[in-house]
C-alpha cells in the first residue's frame, strides 16, 4: 500500500438491500484510482455487462484519486463518475463522467476513497456520510427539489440551525474533529428524478457530471443525493515535497496576478486565459457587468470560474455558461446557466441542440399542428423566455419534452431525421450522439479518441495548445507567442511520443502513423492522470507554456514528482502511461461485450460529406514547412480514416478485422483474465496475422 | 492620520477603551458581533486599537487577507495543514475559508484569519501556559503543545466566530495560527521573521504578511490587494462595501507594470 494518499476503503452501498460494504482500497491499487478502479470495479461486480444504464444491476462509482484533497495542484477536487451510461446512441456503452469542487475531497475526509452503488432504493434516499457513518435517509420531502434547493436542505438537516461561519462540532466529543465547511452534497434535479437521458448531477454550484446521462441513472436508482462531511486527515508521503512543488507550479507556470508575464492586450477576452493560466478564464468568450470574483475548485492553481454579485451562473465555466447567449442580454444568459443547473439538465445536448430545434421550426416541421408537435413559444426564441419554457418541459418531458428527455440525438432518430441532419450536420453529432465539441475533420485527436471510446471525450489538454492558442491569438490581433514548429517540438518532447509529426494537422497528417502515436499517447495520459488521478483537463497536461522564457510545461516531469509527493511511490512516467492502457484497454473489453465492433467505429456523415468553411487554426506542415494554417475546406476522407482503424487496432494489440482486444494485447497489460471472458463470450479479438 | 482614521479612534476611545476595562472585557467588546455592532458595519472602515490596553507585548507580524480577493480554492488551508502536521485537512488549517456556493459577492465567501489579538483572550484564559505569548518568536500567540491539558477554554474565550483557536482532534492539543513558526513538513523557515505556508502558496496572492499593526475591522485584518491588473481582468477592485463602484474597465492598454504599484 501506499504511504500516503488513499485512505483506505471504497464504500459499497446496495439500494434494493440498504446493505453496505467496506471496500479495502488497497485490493484495487493497482488501478490508481477514478476511472481505473471505477472501471475496475464494475468488472469484478457485474457479470452481464450488456446490462442496461437504468437497470438496477448498473454499478455506477463516484471515486477519488490519491491526489483528491491533498492540495495537488489543479488534481485535488476532482470526482470521476463511471458506469453504464444512458446518452450515448446507439448503444449507452460503459462510459464516465467527471466533475470538480471539493466533493472528492470530502470524501475522503469522511474516510472513503470511493462510493459504489448498486441497485434500486424503493422509494427516494439521500445518503448521508459522515466521518466513516452511512445512512441511508429518505429522500420523500427532498423529491422534486430543484439541485440547489435539495443540497440547502440538506446542509440545514445536517449542520442543524449553526451559523454560517462557526465550527460544526461533528459527535459532540473530543474525538469527532469540528469543520467550518458544508457538507459536499453530489444530487439530482427534476431531469435526473424523470430518468432523462441528458440529466446531470450537480455538486454545489456550477460543478455539473453531465455527458453520459448520469443524472437520470441515479434516478432511475430512486437516489436523489449523497452528502458527505468529514474531518479526517488524507495522508501524504512528503508534505514539504509537495507543498514545494505547488509552489514552483505556481510562480512557474501560473499566473501572476498582480504583475503577470503575459496579460491579454484588451479586457473581456477571457478565452486569452487559455494561453496565461490567468483566473476567471472559463467563460471564454463573456464577462458580466456586475462585481465578481474568481472562484477555483480544491487545490487550483487557476482559480478558472468566478463568482458574481447576482448569484447567478456561480462556478459555471465553459459550455454551460454559453450554451444559450441568443437574447443577446448577459444577465439572461446568466439566468439560463443558473436555472439549467437547478433543473439538472445537461447543457452539451442543448449545445447545437436548441438552435437544431430552432431550424427545423422554421423549417415548419417543428410547431402547433406540425409534423413534430410542439406549443412552446417558439416565436420568441431569441427571448429567455423561451429558453426557460424549452429547459422546463425537457425536465418535465412536457410538450416536446417528452421526446427531448431521451437526449435530442434519440428524439432525431424517433422522428425519422436522424441520418439526413447528421449527414447534412444540421445535427453535428459526429460520435456516439454527442455534440461536436472540436471539429472531427481536423482535430482528430479529440474525434478518433471519442469514436473508438465512448463519448466526447472532452480532454483540452492537447487542444488548448493546438487550437486554442493560435485562435485566441487571432482573435486579439497578436502573433502566436511560439511558432508551430516549436509548439510541436515541444509537444514531442513533453508527451514522449517523441515526433512533432504527430500535431501535424494537415490533409496527409491526419491519417499518419505519427498521429496514431500521438492519439495513442493521449487516451493513455487521459486515462490515468486525467481520469484517474484526477489532474484536472483543463490544466493538465502542461505541454508547454507561454509564460515561461524557455516555452517547456510542466510535463512529464511534475507529475511524476507530485504522484511521489503524495504517494511516497516511484512511478516512471512510462509505467503510468501503461498503466493507462490497461485501463483503457479494459473499457475496450467493456464496450466489446455491450456489442462494439469495427463497423460501429464509424462518424456521423456530415464528417466526412460535408467541408469546413470557417476558419480553425492548427499547426500543419505545408511545404515543408509548419504553419498554423486555417484549414478550410477540408473533410474526413472515408477509405483513408478505414485505414487509420487498422493501423490503431493493430498499434493497440486489437484485432484489425473486429476491432476486439486479444489476448495477446491484454495479457501485455496483465488483463489475462479479461482475455478469458472475452474467449468465453466469442469476442476475443484474434490478431493481425 | 487622515480625519477617517482619526473619527473612528476617537469613537474607540469614547467607548470600550475605558482603562477601568479588563483585557478580556475589552476584546470581547470589541470582538466579533460586538465590534460590528459598535462600528455600526461595514461603512466604517476600521480603527486603531489604543496602546494603553496592551498588556502583553504585540506580536511582530500578522497576516492579513484580502477577502475580495480570495477563490475559495481552499489551498491555503491544505498547504496549512501540510506544513504543520504533514496530513492535508481544512478542519487541521490555522486559516479557515468559508463559503457559500450559492451566495452573492462579496458576501459568498470569508476568510478567517487569527488576528494574534494585542490582548489575546486565548492566552489569558489558558491555566497552565500552554497556550502563550512566544517571545522567542516575535511574540507569535501559539500553543506550547507539552503544557496542554486539553481543557479547550482557549476555543471558546476566543472572542471570534469561528474559534480561531482550534482543537485539534487526532493529536489531541489545542492549536493556532503561529505564522508558521512550527511547520516541520515545510522546506521553508517560517515565523514572523520568516515567511507564511499560505501567503506563499495562495494561488491568487489574496494572503499577505505585515509587521505594522493592522487596522482593525469586523471580519479581521484586510487590506485590498488588487491592482489595475486585477480590474484588467474584470474583478472588481474596489474596498469591501463599495461594490456600487464597480466598473468593467474599458481602457485602451493594458496596464503597465508601474500602474500596478499606484
Amino acid at each position: 500500500m501506499a504511504k500516503g494518499g488513499y485512505v483506505g476503503k471504497i464504500l459499497y452501498v446496495d439500494l434494493t438491500t440498504g446493505k453496505t460494504e467496506d471496500i479495502p482500497t488497497e485490493q484495487y491499487q493497482d488501478w490508481g484510482g477514478g476511472h481505473g478502479i471505477g472501471a475496475a470495479l464494475f468488472w469484478d461486480r457485474v457479470s452481464d455487462k450488456t446490462v442496461d444504464g437504468f437497470d438496477p444491476n448498473n454499478l455506477v462509482c463516484f471515486m477519488t484519486s490519491p491526489m483528491s484533497g491533498t492540495g495537488a495542484p489543479s488534481a485535488s477536487g476532482r470526482t470521476e463518475i463511471t458506469g453504464i451510461g444512458v446518452q450515448a446512441y446507439p448503444i449507452g456503452w460503459f462510459t464516465r463522467s467527471n466533475f470538480g469542487g471539493r466533493w472528492s475531497a470530502m470524501l475522503k475526509y469522511a474516510g472513503y476513497d470511493g462510493v459504489a452503488i448498486q441497485g434500486k432504493a424503493k422509494s427516494p434516499v439521500w445518503l448521508n456520510i459522515i466521518n466513516g457513518k452511512v445512512k441511508i435517509e429518505s429522500a420523500q420531502d427532498l423529491w422534486g427539489l430543484d439541485t440547489h434547493e435539495v443540497q440547502e436542505e440538506i446542509w440545514k438537516t445536517v449542520l442543524g440551525d449553526l451559523d454560517n461561519r462557526d465550527w460544526f462540532d461533528m459527535s459532540k466529543t473530543r474525538d469527532g474533529g469540528r469543520t467550518t465547511q458544508k457538507p459536499a452534497v453530489v444530487c439530482i434535479g427534476p431531469a435526473g428524478e424523470n430518468k432523462n437521458r441528458n440529466a446531470c448531477v450537480i455538486h454545489d454550484a456550477g460543478n455539473s457530471g453531465g455527458q453520459g446521462g448520469f443524472g437520470g441513472v441515479l434516478g432511475a436508482k430512486n437516489l436523489k443525493a449523497i452528502s458527505v462531511l468529514g474531518t479526517g486527515s488524507v495522508p501524504v508521503a512528503d508534505a514539504a515535497a509537495l507543498i514545494a512543488i505547488r509552489n514552483e507550479i505556481r510562480n512557474k507556470f501560473g499566473y501572476n496576478v498582480d504583475d503577470p508575464t503575459r496579460e491579454v492586450p484588451v479586457p473581456g477576452v477571457p478565452m486569452y486565459g487559455t494561453t496565461t493560466n490567468e483566473p476567471g478564464y472559463g467563460g471564454l468568450a463573456w464577462i458580466a457587468d456586475e462585481p465578481q470574483r474568481p472562484q477555483g475548485c480544491q487545490g487550483c492553481f487557476k482559480n478558472c470560474r468566478r463568482s458574481f454579485a447576482s448569484g447567478k451562473a456561480n462556478g459555471n465555466s465553459c459550455i454551460e455558461s454559453i450554451f444559450w447567449t441568443q437574447s443577446g442580454v448577459v444577465s439572461e444568459q446568466m439566468e439560463a446557466t443558473t436555472l439549467v443547473d437547478q433543473l439538472g439538465i445537461n447543457a452539451y445536448d442543448l449545445n447545437k441542440g436548441h438552435d437544431y430545434l430552432y431550424a427545423l421550426y422554421k423549417q415548419g416541421i417543428i410547431g402547433p399542428g406540425k409534423q413534430i408537435e410542439s406549443n412552446l413559444p417558439w416565436e420568441k426564441y431569441n427571448t429567455y423566455e423561451f429558453i426557460e419554457a424549452l429547459l422546463h418541459a425537457i425536465a418535465e418531458g412536457t410538450d416536446i419534452g417528452k421526446d427531448l428527455r431521451e437526449g435530442i440525438t434519440r428524439a432525431a432518430v424517433k422522428w425519422g431525421r436522424y441520418e439526413e441532419d447528421t449527414k447534412s450536420g444540421l445535427l453535428a453529432r459526429p460520435n456516439w450522439g454527442y455534440t461536436e465539441h472540436y471539429d472531427p475533420r481536423l482535430e482528430v485527436e479529440w474525434s478518433y479518441g471519442s469514436i473508438f471510446g465512448d463519448r466526447d471525450i472532452n480532454e483540452h489538454g492537447v487542444n488548448w495548445y493546438v487550437h486554442w492558442m493560435p485562435l485566441v491569438c487571432v482573435v486579439v490581433g497578436q502573433d502566436p507567442p511560439m511558432t508551430a514548429e516549436e509548439l510541436t517540438k515541444h509537444m514531442a518532447e513533453a508527451t514522449g511520443v517523441g515526433d512533432p509529426k504527430g500535431w501535424d494537422y494537415s490533409a496527409e497528417g491526419i491519417y499518419a502513423d505519427s498521429k496514431l502515436k500521438a492519439v495513442a499517447w493521449h487516451r493513455h495520459y487521459s486515462r490515468f492522470w486525467i481520469q484517474s488521478m484526477l489532474f484536472c483537463d483543463w490544466a493538465w497536461p502542461q505541454l508547454a507554456s507561454f509564460n515561461t522564457e524557455d516555452g517547456k510545461g510542466a510535463t512529464p516531469d511534475y507529475e511524476v514528482r507530485i504522484y511521489k509527493a503524495v504517494t511516497g511511490e516511484d512511478l516512471t512516467y512510462e509505467d503510468s502511461l501503461e498503466i493507462g492502457r490497461k485501463i483503457w484497454n479494459l473499457g475496450r473489453a467493456i464496450w466489446t461485450l455491450q456489442g462494439r465492433t469495427r463497423d460501429m467505429e464509424v462518424f456521423a456523415g456530415y464528417v466526412y460529406d460535408q467541408p469546413t468553411s470557417a476558419p480553425y487554426p492548427l499547426p500543419i506542415i505545408k511545404d515543408g514547412q509548419w504553419v498554423y494554417d486555417a484549414n478550410i475546406g477540408r473533410t474526413l476522407d472515408r477509405e483513408k480514416f478505414e485505414d487509420v482503424k487498422t493501423r490503431f487496432y493493430t498499434l493497440e494489440g486489437w484485432d484489425p478485422k473486429t476491432g476486439w482486444p486479444t489476448r495477446e494485447g491484454l495479457t501485455k497489460v496483465g488483463l489475462g483474465r479479461v482475455a478469458d471472458e472475452l474467449e468465453a463470450a466469442k469476442k476475443l479479438g484474434v490478431g493481425a496475422q | 492620520m487622515s480625519e477617517s482614521e482619526d473619527r473612528r479612534l476617537t469613537a474607540v476611545e469614547g467607548g470600550a477603551a475605558d482603562k477601568t476595562m479588563s483585557r478580556r472585557g475589552f476584546i470581547a467588546s470589541v470582538g466579533g458581533l460586538g465590534l460590528g455592532a459598535f462600528l455600526g458595519g461595514l461603512a466604517v472602515k476600521g480603527f486603531i486599537l489604543p496602546d494603553t490596553v496592551i498588556a502583553v507585548p504585540a506580536s511582530k507580524g500578522y497576516l492579513l487577507v484580502d477577502t475580495k480577493k480570495c477563490g475559495g480554492c481552499e489551498t491555503c488551508m491544505l498547504v496549512c495543514s501540510l506544513a504543520h502536521h504533514g496530513k492535508s485537512n481544512p478542519t487541521l488549517s490555522r486559516i479557515q475559508i468559508t463559503r457559500n456556493p450559492f451566495g452573492k459577492f462579496p458576501d459568498d465567501l470569508e476568510q478567517i484569519q487569527c488576528r494574534q489579538c494585542p490582548s489575546p483572550a486565548c492566552v489569558d484564559v489558558c491555566p497552565t501556559g500552554a497556550m502563550h505569548v512566544d517571545s522567542a518568536n516575535g511574540n507569535v500567540r501559539t500553543v506550547d503543545e507539552r503544557k496542554c491539558i486539553g481543557c479547550e477554554k482557549c476555543v471558546y474565550a476566543c472572542p471570534f466566530t469561528p474559534s480561531r483557536a482550534l482543537w485539534n482532534h487526532e493529536d489531541k492539543h489545542a492549536q493556532k495560527c503561529d505564522l508558521c513558526v512550527d511547520t516541520p513538513h515545510w522546506n521553508e523557515d517560517g515565523g514572523p521573521d520568516g515567511k507564511q505556508a499560505c501567503v506563499e502558496s495562495c494561488p491568487l496572492r489574496a494572503i499577505t504578511f505585515t509587521t505594522q499593526t493592522p487596522i482593525q475591522q469586523e471580519k479581521g485584518y484586510m487590506v485590498n490587494l488588487r491592482n489595475n491588473h486585477w480590474n484588467w481582468l474584470s474583478f472588481d477592485t474596489t474596498d469591501l462595501g463599495r461594490e456600487a463602484e464597480f466598473k468593467l474597465p474599458a481602457r485602451p492598454a493594458a496596464p503597465s507594470a508601474e500602474a500596478s504599484k499606484e
